[in-house]
């Protein structure tokens, strides 16, 4: 550290200067004494470290609770003549502490520089500050101005000597050995000031010190006072504003106080004001690396929200330093350009209030023209001021303590506001190059698709010489101070002319740490987010991409390689390396291959999408120059060996599924330690390139598979998305520590500068995330335009037809029974405050609601779990007023059970009858129903052979019932008639037979058996309002192409089964695809919906299984069943079809029934304050309360109800 | 609330092709409204009589049966002196395969026939009954008064 080099010297030789500067003034009696409250922090192997190289430094750091200042004499540390007063602290210097198991654990992502301290480095002079005391002594001459004064935190604090065992050093407590009587040495009969000891041990383990002096049993009160006294026994307090941020610090051993009284009262009382003038010493403790615990633990770091008692002492200490750096009015030399981005957005304030008081950069960087910002320091460095660094620290304490729970969501503003960012990130990227890929790739790229190859290839072969030399992001680069001459004891002075650049340090404004090397910007990731929307070929621009850059960059970047390899072995033993190696020794003996040249790429995607992926690589390859493999299932090789294989076996790229991962990586971490573990797992495997396809799969963090994508080891990283953030910022997060993309992979720095501010409504989160999202992500949008003005992607239109629907009537009698009752319900429990602690049965009522709007009988579909219970009491309950129960009711609807036969029509002319039937065959013109005048829509016999639309006959049977009256054919008067003697005619296109039968109770015969082209069957209630407009619709659209496909989805695949018995009855052909299916299943399943067929076919699709990646470019239309409680859910099932490769119109339907909770969903959708993981989570969600507004709305309980509306 | 295509159909034919005697028109401001006007039969006390009438189809129409009234001053066993009509498919004989056109043609017929048995109108019912022609001579002389 060349920058500390010359200073250091000079600073052993002339301690005074770096110590307290002597005042010449003071009587003898009077030295002033200063509390290095710091170094009393350090342990045994803190000092040691000194220790090294400092010979004199043992006594000086161990003795060092008290530096004494007496003036200009290097012996002020405990020389000669005052040690006699002075109890060393006994300190073993073991040389090896600073190198225990846990200090060595390296940082997966080390976002710092090395904590190379200069071994003689002691302290550096930061600046000073004007603050106010009171006196807690009485009497006369017992201090002047300019008597110099000692710091010293007045209780007894604990001295931790135990070193790695961090919950040790929280509450052991000791105080003999620290106590240290000061007052001998300067002949005063001060009280014993108290050190505090603490090892650097535990230092390291990131307890910082604030741990024992705030969290340790039995002193519960944050105890925030420095006392502060001279030679002569007066004694006083700082002001409790100064004293909050100074504390922590003082605990801690950052800083070091001296000061001197600048005006007092000639006699002091109890309470009497003083002033003083304090300087600041940043310690050697400053920057002692911080260690904290990385990815590899299985600690609670990663499961908890909350942050840890580490995380929060080191907020601690941000928010101080920062509140102290705007006291003082220090600057940064030079600042990061992230906050020089929110500069440009006014003035830069995330989260905590202090970052604010860092001024931009007093030297224009790379990345800056920026104006300075007005220097706080001068209005800081008032009294009148003194309060606001205490205040701002403690709000974002608050804040962020508040926050800990709450979910982040985002609204609907704020989702524009994504929009936004993705429009800024995206600036420009029409006038990226073009790459052609090579010729071994087949398919022809589009020009963007080119330009992404350019990005994506840049990504990964990563220009970094500038990089490399620019500061890191987050760090800022600060100058020690010239201590200025002594007898100007208040000066506000102008800062630069008393910074000494020769003497730097750095900080990290936002994770509080400290450095005295310079840290480098030091990014390794490669790889990115590829985000470009839906259907825009992402896959295919990978596969560009694999073919682009085929091997591993072993050579290409040396440093690259070895900083993965350190980060990523470090926490594994070095045998378990070997094992691997060993393993592709033994698989491929001939082949001399460097282990490092990883040339695979590993792609893992949803396992729907798997043989896609595979296909497609077939596909697009020229033959044999990538060959792909699926690895998953059961049959799962040794990935070592299969990729170890040369030749004709070789294979470029392996597909799993993220499933598969989960579950590889269980067995892995179970495994690996184990002494007879050979390796041959998929992580022990390094790659060139891992790709998540759909990678907002591992969009939980906490979640196994996104912890089983972390840990895969390959040198680029690509992660596929076309919604990389879902509902939350911290979606991204999760691809950010996929890629490793520095420091934002790293929690708390996401947190403190995304989540946070965000939590806190503070518009610069989306500022960040723009910020981080434009060195790394690429997106562009279907509608987006190339640097000629047209579109990048021309698709067919895309036409939405919602349509809203009325429910049948005995239906929206089913309908009303259920809601009321779950809305009295919901009532009830929310009147007794119940409703947080139901709140999952609550799901599962509106569940039945949901469902029951799509058909009445999936509402009686099996109970889930006991969260159901509520729910299937809706149905049993036998409130009062209601004489049946909604079972009954819904049996009745599915006319089974209890609708009693009804009388025997008297008699019927023959000859209607039989002219009937004869037109039954032979007609080919859907005759005409007298009820609404439209074609019969299917069509039903009655017993006096007369004929009309089920819907509309079982409407006038209703209304009749309704009425108290019997119900008569509308046609003839003849009845009465009731559901059970409705016969259903079901004609199959294309064959025209006479007719052979009368009435059948066959449900219809199959499909395959067509000798009748007519059916009459029992009427098939189990019908409903959107299953017969599908069927309706389908019926439409096969006769203007007889080809059609189309897809249907719905969520809940008990309804996919009442559609499938429709289709077969109406002789439409369909195939299903569900979550249940396995993956060849649904290889085969999406295979036989591609073939060419004379007929139309249907893919009836769960939502949640085929909703995402699938390529069903051959259907063009799309009918949405249900409401989904995400809009982008739908919007990606949507784009399975409107993609790339359609080159029909693209017709989608949505059914929505009128006055049900469907449209509530609606409306909350397009808020998008979503529910969304309160149900997808199955009710876990933290923001209960957001939730159950969200489902008042959908009760309808909601501030405004929408009676009015359309629909 | 859109109109039921039914309501659309039927409309579009009573305007085009109404029946003999009968005319029907829905209001501008509500196309479930109808202004109606009915003729006398012939050779019944209601001949040469205009008679108007209002006609109403209701949400659930054509489940449950239009409202109709009418406005003309009608001296009609079956019809009161605020003119609803007493017509068994207007209430419990009502079919949803019935029409605009059907109710129209009923109560057309029933100007024909009146009905004392059935009455609405107990007075007029009770002179009809009692005094035939010279309620059949009062009915003349409303609808001159009334009607023409």
């Amino acid at each position: 550290m060349d920058v500390d080099e010359p200073v250091l010297p000079q600073l052993r030789k002339s301690s005074p200067d770096l110590f307290f500067p002597v005042s010449d003034s003071e009587e003898e009696d009077e030295a002033p004494v200063v509390l290095r409250s710091s170094s009393t922090t350090a342990g045994p192997s803190s000092s040691s470290a000194l220790n090294r190289g400092n010979g004199s430094s043992s006594a000086f750091v161990s003795n060092g609770l008290l530096d004494l200042d007496a003036k200009d004499e290097p012996q002020l540390l405990f020389g000669s003549q005052n040690s006699d007063g002075i109890v060393p602290i006994d300190v073993k210097p073991s040389p090896s502490a600073s190198v225990g198991p846990s200090s060595n654990r390296k940082r997966p992502m080390s976002q710092s520089p090395p904590s190379i301290i200069p071994q003689n480095f002691e302290s550096g002079y930061l600046g000073e500050f004007v603050c106010e005391g009171w006196s807690l002594s009485k009497g006369k001459g017992y201090c002047q101005p300019g008597s110099k004064v000692v710091f010293e935190r007045p209780k007894p604090q604990k001295v931790v000597t135990e070193d790695e065992s961090r919950a040790v050093a929280r509450s052991k407590e000791k105080a003999g050995p620290a106590r240290l009587v000061n007052g001998k040495v300067v002949g005063a009969k001060a009280k014993a000031a108290i050190g505090k000891q603490m090892t650097l041990g535990s230092m390291m383990g990131k307890k910082a010190a604030s741990a024992p002096a705030r969290k340790a049993p039995g002193k519960p009160v944050v105890d925030q006072i420095i006392r502060f006294r001279n030679e002569r026994g007066f004694v006083g307090r700082l002001s409790v504003q100064e004293a909050g941020f100074l504390t922590h610090l003082l605990d801690t051993g950052v800083i070091e106080l001296r000061g001197h009284v600048i005006d007092c009262p000639q006699s002091l009382s109890t309470g009497a004001t003083i002033l003083l003038n304090v300087k600041v010493y940043l310690a050697r403790q400053a920057f002692v690396k911080v260690e904290k615990s990385g990815r590899k633990e299985e600690g609670s770091f990663w499961q908890e929200q909350k942050e840890t008692i580490e995380e929060e002492a080191m907020r601690k200490r941000k928010d101080a330093l920062g509140a102290l750096f705007s006291r003082i009015g220090v600057k940064p030399l030079r600042s990061n350009a992230l906050l020089l981005a929110q500069k440009k957005n006014g003035s830069a304030v995330i989260n905590e209030a202090s970052l604010s008081h860092f001024g931009s950069p007093s030297r224009p960087t790379s990345a800056s023209g920026v104006k300075r910002s007005p220097s706080p320091s001068k209005r800081s460095s008032g009294l009148s001021d003194k309060g606001k660094g205490r205040a701002s620290a403690a709000n974002s304490d608050d804040e962020e303590e508040d926050s800990g729970d709450e979910e982040e969501k985002l609204d609907d503003e704020q989702m524009n506001e994504i929009d936004t960012i993705y429009r800024k990130a995206q600036q420009g990227d029409n006038r990226l190059e073009e790459t052609d890929p090579p010729d071994t790739f087949l398919y022809t790229l589009r020009p963007y698709q080119k330009q992404a190859l350019t990005w994506m290839n840049a990504r990964e072969t990563g220009d970094t010489s500038v990089r490399d030399q620019s500061l890191h992001p987050l760090w800022e680069e600060y100058a020690f101070r010239k201590e200025q001459v002594q007898g100007q004891p208040i000066e506000i002075e102008d800062d630069e002319d008393y910074v000494d650049p020769s003497r730097k340090f750095y900080w990290n404004p936002y994770s509080g740490e400290l450095s005295l090397t310079f840290p480098i910007s030091n990014n390794k990731a490669r790889g990115g987010i590829l985000a470009d929307a839906m259907g825009m070929g992402k896959t295919c621009m990978m596969a560009s991409l694999m073919h682009l850059n085929r091997e591993g960059a072993a050579s290409d970047d040396p440093t690259d390689d070895t900083a993965v390899e350190d980060e990523e072995s470090a926490s594994k033993r070095p045998k378990f390396k070997q094992v691997t190696l060993s393993n592709q020794w033994r698989a491929v003996p001939t082949v001399r291959k460097a282990p490092a040249s990883a040339r695979a790429t590993l792609v893992v995607c949803p396992v729907s999408l798997a043989s896609q992926w595979h296909d497609e690589l077939g596909k697009m390859s020229d033959k044999r120059t990538i060959t792909s493999y699926m690895w998953h299932g059961n049959d799962r090789t040794d990935v070592g060996i299969l990729l170890g294989q040369e030749g004709k076996k070789k294979v470029d790229v392996l597909i799993t599924s993220y499933g598969t991962l989960a579950s590889e990586y269980q067995k892995w971490k179970k495994n690996k330690d184990k002494p007879n573990y050979e390796g041959g797992s998929i992580y022990d495997h390094e790659f060139l390139r891992i790709v998540l396809d759909e990678a907002h799969n591992i969009k939980n963090r906490t979640a196994l598979v996104s912890k089983a994508c972390y840990e895969l080891k390959g040198q680029r990283r690509w992660a596929l998305s076309g919604t990389p953030i879902v509902n939350r910022l911290d979606d991204l997060y999760s691809l950010l520590h996929f890629l490793r993309l520095e420091p934002w992979g790293h929690y708390s720095f996401f947190r403190s500068f995304v989540t946070i501010p965000f939590l806190n409504q503070d518009p610069k989160a989306l500022n960040v995330v723009q910020y981080i999202l434009e060195s790394c992500l690429l997106r562009r949008e279907k509608s987006m335009r190339d640097k000629d003005g047209r579109l990048i992607v021309d698709l067919p239109p895309k036409t939405v037809d919602i349509q809203v629907l009325d429910f049948s009537r005995p239906e929206r009698q089913i309908y009303k029974h259920l809601e009321d009752r779950a809305k009295r319900r919901f009532i009830q429990l929310d009147a007794e405050g119940r409703a947080m602690s139901n709140y999952t049965s609550i799901l599962a009522m509106l569940m039945k609601l949901r469902q029951c709007v799509d058909h009445p009988l999936l509402v009686l579909g099996k109970a889930t779990a006991e969260d159901d219970e509520t729910a299937e009491k809706l149905l049993d309950a036998q409130t009062g007023d209601e004489k049946t129960s909604l079972k009954d009711m819904i049996a009745m609807y599915a006319g089974g059970a209890t609708s009693e036969a009804t009388s025997d029509v008297e008699t019927v002319d023959p000859t209607f009858a039989a002219k009937v039937l004869r037109e039954l065959g032979e007609q080919e013109t859907t005759p005409i129903c007298d009820l609404c005048t439209n074609e019969m829509f299917d069509e039903v016999l009655l017993p006096c052979y007369h004929r009309s639309c089920q819907d509309c006959i079982v409407d006038w049977i209703g209304t009749c019932e309704d009425q108290n009256k019997q119900a008569n054919c509308p046609s003839c008067g003849k009845g009465p008639i009731g559901f059970s003697d409705l016969r259903s005619i079901q004609r199959r296109r294309k064959r025209i037979n006479p007719i052979t039968g009368g009435y059948t109770d066959d449900d219809g015969l199959p499909a395959s058996q067509g000798e009748t082209a007519v059916t009459i069957g029992k009427v098939d209630l189990v019908s409903s309002t959107k299953l017969r407009a599908l069927v309706r619709k389908l019926e439409q659209i096969r006769v203007d192409d007889p080809e059609v496909k189309a897809l249907v989805f719905s969520q809940f695949t008990s309804f996919l089964d009442l559609i499938e018995t429709t289709l077969t009855k109406a002789g439409i052909k369909w195939l299903r695809f569900d979550g249940s299916m396995s993956q060849p299943q649904r290889a085969a399943t999406i295979e036989e919906f591609g073939k060419k067929t004379k007929e139309p076919v249907i893919l009836l699709i769960s939502l949640k299984a085929g909703g995402v990646g699938l390529n069903l470019t051959m259907a063009n239309y799309v009918f949405m069943m249900d409401t989904w409680w995400n809009e982008a859910i739908e919007q990606q099932a949507i784009d399975r079809v409107h993609r790339l490769g359609q080159n029909k119109p693209v017709f989608v339907t949505r059914y929505i029934i009128k006055g049900t909770v469907e449209k509530r969903i609606m409306k909350i959708q397009r808020s998008k304050t979503a529910l969304v993981n309160a149900s997808l989570s199955g009710g876990a969600s933290k923001d209960k309360q957001a939730s159950l507004a969200d489902i008042k709305k959908i009760f309808g309980l909601g501030e405004e109800d929408s009676e009015d509306e359309a629909y | 609330m859109s109109l039921p295509k039914r309501i659309l159909k039927e409309t579009e034919r009573l305007m085009s092709d109404s029946p003999p005697g009968i005319s029907a028109a829905p209001k501008d401001d509500n196309l479930r409204h109808f202004d109606v006007t009915v003729t006398g039969p012939e050779s019944s006390p209601y001949e040469g009589g205009i008679f108007k009438l209002e006609l109403f189809l209701p949400e659930e129409y054509p489940m449950n049966p239009p409202k109709v009234r009418f406005l003309t001053k009608i001296y009609h066993p079956n019809i009161d002196k605020l003119g609803r009509i007493c017509l068994d498919i207007l209430k419990d004989k009502w079919s949803p395969a019935l029409q605009i056109r059907t109710v129209l043609l009923s109560i057309q017929a029933l100007l024909g026939a009146p009905n004392p048995d059935d009455p609405l109108a107990n007075d007029v019912a009770q002179h009809w009954k009692e005094d035939q022609s010279g309620a059949i001579a009062q009915a003349r002389e409303w609808t001159k008064q009334f009607a023409q």
